[in-house]
């Protein structure tokens, strides 16, 4: 992460998505939204998260789009559609509106796998927090995020511990869905003990306390912040002007 | 060969981190040790990969001739019992009985003979009047014996204990010392990872010092804790009564039994 | 006046028949180090939660007697602010962590955010904690990617950052290596010099024997024995209700059997018997 946007203020990075994904909603045809695709990747090179980037987008959305491909170009009976073989028709008004819908897609996942690429949760967290949103919803978003990964360690020492007893927990569907019980017991259980152990934990460092509270961590909006957020702003105006008088 | 043996091995996790290096274990049946070391020392690496939980990454283990590359995790576990450090990883049923009961499912067995080994087990561990208890009715320290349990009524013919003394008061750790004695007279071999050093020199003939990935010394309780320069290098610490016996200036000394009779013959030639 | 005063505790868990605690009457003075021990299930967790207030607060129950923190009853408190009176740490080091700070820095803050010190005071306190705790070399790391002793030792600077007077230790060391068990030993010598009342739960009597002022052993709910190290741990009562004595004073109670005299005030470390042994060389 490139220290320069991530250190950035979540909000100037959120309002920035927030312009691309209503631009991306409400520009007509799919050039445009394909373009966002690639000025998205250029920004991620810069901000040193493209290889992540590409990455998790390739792991997930290409899929979605050959599937709405495959569905509105042959499946789907358009007005214009002309039968190849069976049921397969071919239509070039669907091929039209899967560019469209996929256009809009790519550009609106791409601009949000790359915020969360380049936005700490803490960052978000932090900006939550000196919006007013409560302490408690901020704590379910850190705790959730801080404990997934310890919750897979978990399910790797059951795993470890309930084929020491001989039990198969890898191979084909049957193996594993009877391993689930003996994967799923553990974990749960153990994890509603852990809770019980963790609320006294927290009380023990002042939770429920009344105080107003601080923070130790600070994040503050530079000139730069204030830069993004205006330019975002005027472009929306902008482009909300210019529609109308047309 | 040895009934379980450790052949040059090697082993280095995914991330490249390494946990133990060159080792070579042999143990025959009925034959204990207790494995003593710091933290991230390779001990728990180190039995890991005496049940295939782990697969070295160099040289082999072997388990009754088998060697653990051409072997499933759940054959050896017929032969290796390992009962974890955290009862909770593990338990999942809503009685005693049933825990204890799981592993024998696979095995077929006519419900009287089932019921019998769920029994003996259930009663060298302490536990044969909570069989019918839901195993969270009972403390953390109890839940440790229905592991145990669960583990010795498979019948394995080694034992590997991951730290059971944590935690444990006098009684419970009698008991464990019990349960041990009575293993090795079936001609079990019991492998304990273990920080209690008292408990090491009660129960173990044999201890096994890891330290920094590598075995540094595989001896009798007497020679590991009287090679002070050994325990030094490993961070490890003599039981009291060596410390006490080291002060009163006596040397070799083990437990209060011999440093009493040694003060009776001091005595007698004084 | 006693720091804690319980007076006449009588307790039982919800849905449970039997009583956990019976009239169990306790005064705690400002300063010492308290160890805590008996066998498992004796009733001592549910001791500390009592004094913490976690009973009732948080387990529901029946209790009746008084807890008085500092000369006021226990009620008078809130629950939140009396983390800043009372420190209480315990046994397992994974689920003491907060599970919302991602560096062990922001984690010794934690407690101090929630009572709203000022930034400023709360980054002079936790560089002093970072200190006494010796965690600088740890300041960055993630909470949960540390050792079990490190986590331990984290947990407890984090409870200690709050600065309270009374810290309840409840089996700090039961799952932790003799080197990290020892560190936190020393942790609790150095909270002894700021003057705080100390409660310590732990099994290992030998270092109970060299840690702590007083003994409070604990059968099946009741106080059974209490008073100074030496008185306790040389008496063999503490092992017919299922405690145990250290390993040197289990020596010396049974050489003077064997020499047919009585066993009252035998050394209970090696220390004790080093440091009498070169006194004895100068005299």
């Amino acid at each position: 992460m490139d220290s320069r946007i991530g250190n950035l203020y979540p909000s100037s990075k959120f309002t920035f998505i927030i312009l691309i994904i209503l631009l991306s909603m409400f520009v007509p045809g799919f050039i445009f939204q394909y373009m966002i695709f690639l000025f998205i990747f250029l920004i991620s090179l810069f901000s040193g998260t493209a290889i992540k980037f590409l990455a998790t987008f390739m792991k997930s959305i290409p899929i979605l789009i050959i599937f709405i491909f495959i569905f509105q170009v042959f499946l789907i009976v358009n007005e214009d559609s002309q039968q190849i073989w069976a049921f397969i028709h071919f239509s070039q008004i669907g091929l039209m509106t899967s560019l469209t819908m996929t256009s809009k897609i790519v550009a609106i996942s791409s601009s949000i796998i790359w915020f969360f690429q380049v936005t700490r949760v803490k960052d978000i967290v932090y900006a939550l927090e000196q919006s007013g949103v409560s302490q408690k919803v901020t704590f379910v978003i850190a705790s959730t995020i801080q404990l997934i990964p310890q919750m897979l360690n978990l399910s790797r020492t059951i795993a470890d511990a309930q084929k020491s007893r001989g039990i198969e927990t890898e191979g084909n569907l049957f193996v594993r869905a009877k391993a689930f019980i003996p994967m799923i017991g553990p974990l749960v259980l153990s994890s509603i003990q852990q809770i019980e152990e963790r609320v006294l934990a927290l009380e023990s460092r002042a939770f429920s306390s009344k105080a107003k509270k601080t923070s130790i961590y600070e994040l503050k909006k530079q000139k730069f912040d204030y830069i993004i957020m205006i330019f975002c702003i005027l472009v929306l105006i902008v482009y909300i002007v210019w529609r109308i008088k047309l | 060969m040895s009934y379980l043996s450790l052949k040059n091995v090697s082993y280095s996790y995914a991330n490249g981190y390494e946990a133990v290096q060159n080792m070579n274990l042999d143990f025959d049946l009925g034959e204990s040790a207790a494995i003593i070391g710091q933290n991230g020392a390779g001990k728990t690496t180190a039995v890991k990969l005496m049940n295939r939980l782990l697969i070295p990454t160099e040289g082999e283990v072997f388990v009754n001739n088998l060697s653990t590359k051409k072997a499933t995790t759940a054959e050896i576990s017929k032969m290796i019992g390992y009962v974890f450090q955290n009862p909770d990883d593990q338990i999942f049923q809503d009685t005693i009985y049933k825990e204890i009961a799981y592993g024998l499912k696979n095995q077929k067995l006519e419900s009287a003979v089932m019921k019998n080994k769920v029994e003996a087990a259930a009663e060298i561990c302490g536990l044969k009047e909570s069989l019918n208890e839901h195993p969270y009715n009972l403390p953390y320290s109890k839940r440790k014996f229905i592991t145990i349990a669960a583990v010795l009524a498979t019948d394995p013919n080694v034992i590997i204990l991951d730290e059971p003394t944590a935690g444990q008061d006098r009684e419970s750790i009698e008991r464990l010392g019990k349960l041990i004695s009575h293993l090795a007279n079936q001609n079990k071999t019991v492998i304990t990872i273990t920080h209690d050093m008292e408990f090491v020199v009660r129960e173990f003939k044999r201890v096994i010092v890891l330290a920094n990935k590598q075995k540094r010394r595989d001896a009798s309780p007497r020679e590991i804790f009287w090679d002070k320069e050994l325990l030094k290098l490993s961070d490890l610490k003599q039981p009291f009564i060596c410390q006490l016996a080291d002060t009163l200036g006596y040397k070799g000394i083990l437990t209060i039994e011999e440093l009493l009779e040694r003060d009776k013959n001091e005595t007698y030639y004084n | 006046m006693s720091i804690i005063s319980l007076k006449n505790i009588n307790y039982t868990y919800p849905l449970e028949e039997k009583q956990t605690i019976h009239s169990f009457s306790l005064d705690l003075e400002k300063g010492c180090v308290y160890g805590l021990t008996g066998a498992n299930e004796s009733g001592k967790t549910t001791i500390c939660n009592i004094i913490r207030g976690f009973i009732p607060e948080l387990y529901k129950g029946e209790l009746t007697g008084e807890v008085m923190i500092k000369g006021k009853n226990i009620n008078d408190y809130n629950i939140g602010d009396l983390a800043t009176i009372i420190g209480y740490s315990f046994q397992n080091p994974f689920t003491q962590l907060s599970g919302v700070k991602d560096t062990v820095y922001e984690e010794i803050a934690y407690g101090m955010e929630n009572i709203g010190v000022s930034r400023d005071k709360m980054i002079q306190k936790v560089n002093e904690i970072l200190k006494m705790f010796q965690l600088e070399d740890l300041i960055d790391k993630n909470p949960f990617e540390l050792s079990g002793g490190q986590k331990q030792r984290v947990a407890i600077a984090s409870v200690v950052a709050l600065d309270p007077e009374i810290i309840i230790l409840d089996e700090p060391t039961s799952q932790l290596d003799p080197k990290s068990t020892e560190d936190i030993f020393e942790i609790i010598q150095l909270l002894k010099k700021q003057g705080k009342t100390i409660l310590l739960v732990e099994h290992k009597v030998d270092l109970l024997a060299a840690y702590c002022d007083e003994i409070l052993l604990i059968s099946c709910g009741e106080l059974v024995m209490q008073g100074p190290v030496k008185e306790i741990l040389s008496d063999p009562k503490v092992v017919e209700y299922g405690g145990q004595l250290p390993q040197v004073a289990l020596y010396f109670i049974k050489k003077a059997e064997a020499n047919g005299s009585s066993a009252s005030q035998v050394p209970l470390t090696v220390q004790e018997v080093y440091d009498h042994l070169n006194k004895d060389g100068e005299a």
